[in-house]
């Protein structure tokens, strides 16, 4: 299984769909695609990982690399995951204090409406 | 889950030792994670074990990749007791090699495996060594 990617932005939140497989292979698709859109100026976005059936800690590695450059716009990264096992691997690195972790995009998208 | 006195009592007394070698590239971990899987379900691992188990060569091969040299092979030895999977990762590097134990690979490798050396005394060989046992319960 590889990795597919693709984004829409509604309002002024970005969503970014992962399926597949995050690992040391595919991770710099994910990396240069989070780069790209902040170099656009899409400063929230929202990963949604309900299709990743794989995540390992370089995965983790260009989160948190996203969550770096948004916030240097005031931005925001937040997440979408209810899969325990991926759940798993941010609780291992402390990282669910990180990132805002929701249950669905429309979870996500109501929170974000009330932070504007 | 299936009957899992069975399946223990078929392996009990067998050593099951696979290797596998695989270009030292990126490319092919996900066919090491598959292998890593189909192995520890002969021991009928559960399937958070597995995934475990899965994750935790992923992360190993991963930090080994790091240092090995270009168009070198990597190989993985699994060794299957009845009750616990044994695997030696190892690339071959330039000079000796030490895994990082500071970052987010050596963190997740320690949490998911029973046991984890780093084997870096060799001067062009670097290899990490995990163990996970059966129902070895750990705090997730």
């Amino acid at each position: 299984m590889d990795l597919k990617l693709d984004h829409r932005t509604e309002d002024r939140l970005t969503i970014v769909e992962v399926e597949g497989e995050i690992d040391v292979y595919t991770a710099p698709r994910l990396r240069e695609l989070l780069i790209d859109l902040v170099n656009k100026g899409n400063f929230h976005l929202l990963v949604n990982m309900e299709k990743v059936d794989f995540l390992d800690s370089t995965g983790l590695g260009v989160l948190v690399g996203g969550l770096k450059r948004v916030r240097a716009h005031d931005g925001s990264l937040e997440l979408v995951c209810t899969q325990e096992r991926i759940l798993k691997i941010f609780r291992i690195t402390g990282l669910t204090k990180v990132f805002g972790i929701y249950a669905s995009v429309d979870e996500a998208k109501e929170a974000h409406g009330r932070d504007k | 889950m299936t009957d899992a006195t069975d399946v223990t009592g078929d392996l009990a007394g067998i050593r099951d030792a696979v290797s596998v070698r695989l270009p030292a590239a990126s490319a092919y971990l996900s066919v090491l994670r598959t292998a890593t899987a189909g192995l520890a379900a002969r021991l009928d691992f559960t399937l958070d074990e597995i995934e475990d188990l899965r994750i935790a060569v992923d992360e190993a091969c991963a930090m080994l990749l790091r240092q090995a040299v270009p168009g070198t092979d990597l190989t993985a030895e699994f060794e299957l007791t009845g009750q616990e999977m044994s695997i030696r990762v190892e690339v071959s590097t330039v000079g000796i090699a030490e895994p990082k134990r500071d970052d987010f690979a050596w963190m997740v490798l320690t949490a998911l495996a029973d046991d984890v050396d780093a084997v870096s005394d060799s001067p062009d060989h670097m290899a990490i060594v995990l163990r996970k046992r059966r129902g070895a319960a750990r705090p997730a």
